[in-house]
């Protein structure tokens, strides 16, 4: 058994407070550890859960840093400007699933009155929440952009830690227009404000250029990786873009997300070069896979059946870089662009465009909606794109699945969904 | 089942449940088609596995899905098919072709309400064979209306209608329209268009048919044998490898 199984059957067995906090202690003090195994198969993938550690390491250490829980379409950039240590609860739902221990948060959200209809990000969050197995933050940051379940989850977890006072909602308005970009902005600008006054940072705006710069820098090499992409048939082994939630979001403005992308081109350019002198141009090309929405984050057949059946995923639609450069003079208009600037955000028009360049860009063959379990604003807009995506006569699969929950999800459904559905790309000519 | 690939002619075939290995299911069925059809295995050519056990059947040369091989077996009885609907005792689906070749599927969801077992469970409940469900179906007007989507909660429905009295064959229906009514939802969903086939054992029950034909307005179109169409349609695929 790797150290890896060990740590997983171990915390299956002691999920408490002081075990989690001690494993997560050695895997932070040892990033090295974790990465033991497949990681080494992806540089990538390495760097990924070296970052992911350290910055789990951050939040759980008594050092000086206040912790900010967020969700996932928070300006992230707001809290590094600051120096606080972001935490985010939903990226940390999908660790239970990987870790294997969702059911036990979510039998414990269930417990506390949880709707079962509530997504399992949210409940599995809650779940470990009650366990009390997350740092304890100094305030919540929350939004209504494209999720509708984070901005009274985040609520709720703000009445948990006794700190509702130290609960902010970015409210971003459904339309973009020159008032609602008015209004966001003012109200980036007033939490950022009210936060440094709570924890005691003080505003620092040659910090926060800096922050927006690496930014910039991020997505500039996110693009980069974006655009390669259009170009590759094989991926290396274990390297999974549906897994880089953490570094897109959460890290933006941080010298590691920079780090993590540049290192992620530089290894899929010398994998496509290499490839190109392998293979030359393949006889049989493999369909391309355009993925919509997540993935289950515990251990699934998914993807084994789409290499099986000689597939990949091209891209996924969580990976596009949707916003424009920022400006480092105009910190909270450029952050508030991008928060108006999100595919998810407003009419579903909004998002049927961008799928539409995506698989055109991307040449695609197929689309694969994840139907996760209680997430509305993507479930919802299910029959206008397999509609709009059948004029270019792509076919779109519709999965209905659980990221977070095995147990609500039936595994021989999806295989045989997902393998019929190839079978019958791989049918066209 | 074994297809003579020369010239497309069923030389036998077996059914059985499959209890709790698919692996010794699949390997009793084949050699009751081999004795049948008086062969041996060497004489087999190529082998599909098919079905939710596709996976765990060492024998064969390659697995397929349910999807492919329920449209490949009924295109190859009606060979203009636009729409094939198939319930089965595991889950439902329908399938849109164009051109004699699946373009799109709706499988249900994960519970049991809209499949065999659905009805097998509730004749269980109601102490009624199976089998008379399609005669009840026809002579009975009215029908009890059955709420539930979930077997289990239907099944306590049953008990609880039978207890407020309501006359059993207005259950049945009311049962057999429960199924009809969700299928129809999953056609109308993929789209509507003849000429429309169904498979699967449940097409056997005349009654889910004609409650289907009501609803969506159309004539189906049933195989002789339609339980053994996904086979029929495995092995029409073997062809291709064989």
């Amino acid at each position: 058994m790797g150290i890896k199984d060990r740590l997983k059957t171990g915390i299956q067995k002691n999920l408490n407070q002081k075990y989690i906090k001690r494993l997560l202690g050695i895997i932070a003090k040892k990033p090295i550890l974790y990465t033991y195994g497949s990681a080494f198969s992806s540089v990538s993938d390495k760097y990924l859960n070296i970052f992911t550690i350290e910055s789990l390491r951050d939040a759980y250490s008594d050092n000086s840093h206040p912790v900010g829980f967020g969700s996932l379409f928070v300006p992230y950039e707001m809290l590094h400007a600051l120096e606080i240590t972001p935490f985010p609860p939903e990226v940390m739902a999908g660790f239970t699933a990987g870790l294997g221990i969702a059911s036990q948060t979510i039998k414990q959200s269930a417990s506390n009155w949880y709707s079962q209809d509530l997504c399992t990000f949210h409940r599995s969050a809650s779940g470990a929440l009650e366990l009390d197995v997350f740092p304890k933050p100094d305030f919540i940051l929350a939004t209504n952009l494209a999720c509708d379940a984070a901005q009274k989850s985040f609520y709720i977890y703000s009445k948990k830690y006794g700190i509702e006072k130290n609960f902010y909602l970015i409210d971003v308005p459904y339309h973009y227009s020159k008032e609602s970009l008015k209004y966001l902005t003012g109200q980036l600008k007033n939490i950022y404000m009210d936060i440094s006054s709570k924890t005691g940072r003080e505003p620092d705006y040659s910090k926060f250029r800096e922050v927006i710069n690496l930014s910039n820098e991020f997505r500039k090499w996110a693009i980069k990786v974006n655009d390669l992409r259009k170009d590759l048939t094989e991926y290396p082994p274990y390297f999974n873009a549906l897994n880089y939630i953490l570094p897109f979001h959460v890290l933006s403005g941080t010298e590691k997300a920079v780090t993590l992308y540049k290192h992620m081109y530089r290894e899929l350019k010398k994998y496509l070069y290499t490839q190109q002198e392998k293979n030359g141009s393949k006889k049989n090309p493999p369909k391309r896979i355009l993925w919509l929405h997540l993935k289950p984050y515990y251990k699934s057949e998914i993807f084994d059946i789409l290499k099986k059946e000689n597939c990949i995923v091209s891209f996924e639609e969580i990976n596009y870089v949707y916003w424009p450069e920022l400006d480092p003079l105009k910190p909270f208009e450029s952050l508030a662009k991008k928060m108006l600037s999100h595919f998810l955000g407003g009419k579903i028009d909004n998002r049927v465009n961008v799928i539409l360049d995506l698989a055109r860009e991307y040449k695609i063959d197929g689309v694969v909606l994840f139907s996760h379990w209680g997430c509305r604003q993507s479930n919802g807009g299910a029959r206008i794109i397999k509609d709009n995506l059948k004029k270019l006569s792509i076919p779109t699969l519709v999965i209905d699945g659980d990221c977070v929950d095995r147990n609500n999800s039936s595994h021989g459904q999806i295989k045989t969904r997902m393998q019929g559905f190839l079978e019958i790309l791989n049918s066209k000519t | 089942m074994i297809l003579d690939g020369k010239n497309n002619k069923i030389l036998s075939y077996a059914i059985s449940p499959t209890g709790s290995s698919s692996k010794n299911a699949a390997k009793n069925a084949f050699e009751d088609t081999l004795n049948k059809a008086k062969l041996k295995s060497r004489d087999i050519k190529a082998i599909i596995a098919t079905g939710y056990g596709r996976i765990n059947i060492p024998f064969a040369d390659k697995n397929i899905t349910e999807i492919s091989c329920h449209a490949r077996g009924a295109i190859s009885l009606f060979p203009d098919l636009k729409t094939v609907i198939d319930i089965g005792g595991q889950d439902s689906k329908v399938i849109k072709l164009d051109n004699g070749s699946p373009i799109d599927f709706l499988m249900n969801d994960k519970c049991a309400a809209g499949t065999g077992r659905f009805l097998e469970v509730m004749a269980k409940a109601m102490e009624i064979d199976l089998e008379n469900f399609a005669p009840i179906f026809i002579k009975t007007d009215g029908k009890a209306d059955i709420t539930s989507t979930c077997t289990v909660f239907a099944e306590s429905e049953i008990v609880s209608l039978i207890g407020q009295g309501v006359d059993k064959d207005k259950i049945i229906k009311g049962l057999i329209y429960s199924i009809a009514n969700r299928i129809t939802s999953m056609v109308e969903r993929i789209g509507l268009e003849e000429p429309v086939c169904m498979t699967g054992g449940v097409a056997k029950n005349l009654g889910v048919v004609k409650a289907l034909e009501e609803n969506l307005g159309v004539k189906i179109k049933i195989p002789d044998e339609p339980q053994i169409t996904g086979a029929l349609g495995a092995a029409y695929l073997a062809k291709n490898i064989g």
